[in-house]
């Protein structure tokens, strides 16, 4: 097999990977349905997903636990920006200054 | 009627949706110039943004393309990055009712974490099975569309955009203003610290499996939470 058929092999399959997690149970529906219990428990998915793909984001810096470096600042003013106005694009502009301010200060 | 409903729906899924779609933008210039520099031509690397549709597992992916890795790494690792899908797609599938099996499959490969932390509490409260299908299907096919043209605009521009202007924080940012309603309430709020500070903990997991026992560890800590509240309040 080519190198290049190999590669598109490889798209279809990890594809595949990606696309029968986010299918599995929208597509099975009510014919398969979880215990209440696990249903109540996956009110909490999204809060902790979020959390966990956001957080080392934010604060580790290089592998290392860092929490106090530029992106925190960022974080923060856009957290404070999203909770103090309604404006949508607020928490982006103001995260996105705070971050490039600090890096612009701190490199001199 | 059943157009207008599904409609109104759309209209209303995208005007939410449209302000955090901002932060798919860098990511999918970042996606596309990375799959540059692990050496695709554009048009792989612009079969693999349709094929696949998965920034994680995209760029999760890449590095293992690069040296040459068994497919079957690739899949495990694919796989383990999008595992939370499979908790999201649970947790929204009840929303879905009444939509046909073709739907089904084009909505679940769309499914996206923004899609998905923004459209789950209506899907499951409003009864209409169009308005639920335009609410879902217009910020799922924005995102489509937003992560294509941006990939494509960052296959071509790799190696021209300066690095230092960090424009994925954008993508932090989107997922931290979706996550402020949510820690309005007490036992979400315990999910969001212990999934976060146990994705930080476990970062030095293999194939981000941190990741995934962050998730479950935060659902977990959640659904004590509520209990203990609730044994609290009662007399």
């Amino acid at each position: 097999m080519s190198q290049d058929a190999t590669l598109w092999l490889a798209f279809i399959l990890i594809g595949l990977a990606t696309t029968l997690p986010r299918a599995s149970f929208i597509v099975l529906g009510s014919r398969v349905s979880l215990p209440p219990v696990v249903q109540r428990a996956l009110r909490y998915a999204p809060a902790a997903a979020l959390a966990a793909i956001v957080t080392p984001d934010v604060l580790v810096v290089a592998g290392e636990f860092a929490p106090l470096n530029p992106r925190l600042a960022g974080i923060i003013a856009a957290v404070a920006a999203a909770m103090l106005w309604r404006n949508p694009w607020l928490p982006f502009i103001a995260g996105m200054a705070v971050l490039l301010g600090l890096r612009a200060l701190a490199g001199g | 009627m059943s157009v207008s409903s599904f409609r109104a729906g759309a209209r209303e899924g995208f005007l939410g949706f449209l302000p955090l779609s901002v932060g798919l933008i860098p990511w999918a210039m970042v996606t596309g110039m990375a799959m540059i520099s692990t050496g695709l031509t554009p048009l792989q690397a612009m079969g693999m943004n349709v094929i696949v549709f998965a920034g994680t597992a995209q760029l999760g992916t890449l590095p293992l393309i690069a040296i040459g890795a068994p497919l079957w790494l690739m899949v495990a690792t694919a796989l383990a990055l999008n595992l939370r899908f499979v908790i999201f797609s649970a947790a929204i599938a009840d929303g879905f009712r009444g939509v046909g099996m073709p739907t089904r499959w084009v909505c679940g490969h769309l499914l996206t974490d923004g899609v998905f932390a923004h459209c789950m509490e209506k899907m499951l409260k409003v009864d209409d099975t169009r308005w639920r299908l335009g609410y879902f299907l217009a910020p799922s096919l924005w995102s489509w569309l937003l992560w294509q043209v941006f990939a494509l605009i960052g296959v071509f521009a790799a190696g021209s955009i300066p690095k230092h202007w960090s424009l994925e924080f954008m993508a932090s940012i989107a997922l931290l203003v979706l996550l402020i309603p949510m820690a309005k309430q007490r036992p979400m709020l315990v999910a969001a610290v212990v999934g976060g500070a146990t994705s930080i903990i476990l970062r030095g997991m293999p194939l981000r499996l941190g990741l995934i026992v962050g998730i479950v560890a935060g659902i977990g800590a959640g659904f004590a939470a509520e209990h203990w509240h609730a044994r609290k309040e009662a007399p």
